[in-house]
């Protein structure tokens, strides 16, 4: 242990606990090289991910470290029902993009992004919004991911946290590199099973060690009511409508699920993605579970730093080996997401931006695998970069939250709707996110009507919301029902009250003004988009055949 | 001795089914694995 109370390994320890993770999955990488790598494998491994590769590779990828520390640090905070707040809408955003999945593979067969599909429909200014939501986002994470590295060698070892940033990225783009996607896919089964078994063992061992349920029910005592109770709505309006209301945004915004609906086979993408919301809430709720057990034996955070928490359980209460398999946990869930990201950027770049943008009509493979490889290294040394200064992210975090928020309607009405169009999707994104920004950042006086004006569009938001996931899976008619009531509910409950929780108004604001602009611009266009164009738009850079499931029809589309 | 049973499943459920949903992986894999065999392709 170290003065902070931490188990404190030796610099050579770390070394080769980082040499045997990162060389370990660099090996497994050599199993599946090939000598000549073609784009349709670098982006999306050929379509033809199966079930278990598909699911394991979907969890991992959206596990990352803050995953883990925001969970234990919900239960922390909101008690009995915290970590469930953080875990199952977390879990939601995986489930509930499929139908739209499934839309989106039966529209472009051949697609390796959800820009090259809005390209395809309406043209480059809505791919690129679309586009640049997705870098940034990759950037972001890419950055908290190697933070989390640093930060975590830096507390349980003597070296730097420039050290742990830096072995971090170049272990990452080491092993993905060469095959892209593949890599991504192939490493993420090797790292999820490690990080499955790891939380199995890890969480009751942290609750026997810490003195079993008889002191962990004792603990309740030390709570406040609300975190004391199951329903506590404390819980549910700071932590969990947030993330509610950010369950399809940030699943339509993240390339990383796009490119996995694009690449698991067709008839596996419900089982995939199904079952990666079973184990992605599973681990992330059960590793939640050590933040609510420090709340119950009375621990502290040092330093009143909460991502503290689950290194401080575990090294309070197990031994240096479990310390050590905590280590990887960590590891293998940042590198399986970053690894994800790099992947996500490089398709980007080669197909939104090389093959839709720059490279005319006739783009050229060899030219695509380039600008896909020279992004990963690009975009590893910006997230070193960025990680290293120890940038402030919230404000990047605000603004593409937000814009994952406005885009969401207009992408998915885009799939289904024949009548919208480009400038409806353009403009009603950008009056969103100035909409969201007055709200946000409280740039008019919110008060009197102003205020009610954006509690009525917030509401309208709310709706949106609920009116979509219904429309996922049980089709128009019960989406338009399930909207419909929510906007009543909304306006009588919500009007006057969802002022006080500004995050969240401003949030679904963004919702409420895209779908109130994109649809009545829709509702003046006389324009019939032909929906058979955008697979033959969508194709393969490498002419490959794919398997042919037109007979398909997903539950929203009837 | 209830609140303790109930309090010690809710929290011990969570690595219970993160169990299930490897196993459930796994063998979907080892299937993954042997389709590719079979039908000659790459798995990923």
């Amino acid at each position: 242990m170290n003065e902070n109370g931490f188990t404190q390994f030796s610099t050579a320890t770390v070394l080769l606990l980082l040499a045997a993770f990162y060389g370990g999955t660099y090996l497994l990488t050599l199993l599946i090289k090939k000598d000549k790598e073609d784009t349709s494998g670098f982006m999306v491994a050929g379509h033809h991910v199966g079930f278990g590769m598909g699911a394991a590779s979907m969890t991992a990828t959206w596990i990352w470290a803050a995953s883990f520390y925001a969970a234990a640090t919900s239960g922390y905070k909101y008690g009995v029902s915290g970590p469930i707040h953080y875990g199952f809408w977390g879990a939601l955003m995986i489930l509930f993009i499929y139908p739209f999945g499934r839309r989106f593979r039966q529209l472009a067969p051949n697609g390796h992004t959800l820009g090259e599909l809005i390209h395809a429909r309406h043209g480059s200014s809505s791919q690129l919004i679309l586009a640049v939501s997705n870098i940034m986002g990759s950037i972001i994470s890419l950055m908290v991911n190697f933070t989390a590295a640093g930060a975590l060698v830096s507390v349980l070892s003597p070296l730097s946290f420039e050290t742990g940033v830096i072995v971090a990225g170049v272990g990452v783009l080491a092993y993905t590199l060469t095959s892209g996607f593949r890599a991504s896919v192939f490493t993420d089964f090797a790292q999820l099973v490690a990080l499955m078994a790891i939380a199995i063992i890890i969480i009751p061992a942290v609750l026997f060690s810490a003195g079993g349920t008889e002191v962990m029910v004792e603990g309740l005592s030390r709570m406040t009511d609300e975190q004391a109770s199951l329903f506590s709505v404390d819980a549910i309006m700071n932590q969990g409508a947030p993330f509610f209301v950010a369950v399809l945004a940030y699943a339509i915004g993240n390339q990383t699920i796009s490119q996995r609906l694009f690449a698991v086979r067709e008839k596996h993408i419900k089982s995939t993605f199904v079952t990666a919301t079973l184990g992605y809430g599973a681990i992330v709720i059960g590793l939640g579970m050590i933040g609510l057990m420090a709340l119950s034996v009375g621990m502290t955070p040092i330093d009143g730093e909460m991502n503290n928490l689950i290194p401080q359980m575990v090294s309070t209460y197990l031994s240096p080996f479990f310390v050590a398999l905590f280590f990887v946990l960590v590891i293998g869930s940042l590198s399986s997401t970053a690894d994800s990201d790099l992947s996500a950027l490089s398709t980007i770049m080669m197909a939104d931006v090389y093959g839709k943008n720059l490279a005319g009509d006739n783009p050229n493979p060899k030219t695509m695998m380039l600008v896909g490889r020279i992004t990963m290294i690009v975009a590893t040394a910006a997230g070193l970069i960025f990680a290293s200064f120890s940038l402030d992210i919230l404000v990047m975090l605000v603004f593409v939250g937000a814009l994952w928020g406005a885009i969401v309607f207009p992408v998915i009405v885009s799939c289904y709707w024949d009548r919208v169009t480009n400038a409806a999707f353009t403009w009603s994104v950008a009056i969103a996110m100035a909409l969201f920004c007055i709200a946000r950042f409280e740039l008019l006086e919110m008060t009197g009507l102003t205020v009610l004006a954006f509690e009525v569009l917030a509401s309208v938001g709310g709706a949106v919301v609920i009116g979509l996931m219904v429309f996922g899976f049980f089709g128009r008619t019960a989406g338009l029902v399930a909207g419909s009531l929510t906007l009543l509910a909304m306006l009588v409950y919500a009007t006057g009250f969802l002022r006080d929780y500004g995050v969240l108004m401003a949030s679904l604001t963004a919702y409420g003004t895209s779908t109130i602009v994109c649809t009545a611009m829709t509702l003046f266009s006389k324009e019939k988009f032909d929906f058979d164009l955008i697979r033959q738009r969508v194709g393969s850079y490498d002419e490959v055949e794919i398997e042919d499931h037109s007979d398909y029809l997903p539950e929203g589309a009837k | 001795m209830t609140n303790e049973l109930v309090y010690g499943a809710y929290i011990l459920v969570w690595p219970a089914l993160t169990l299930g949903v490897l196993a459930v992986i796994c063998g979907a894999v080892v299937r993954d694995v042997r389709r590719a065999r079979k039908t000659d392709e790459d798995l990923v």
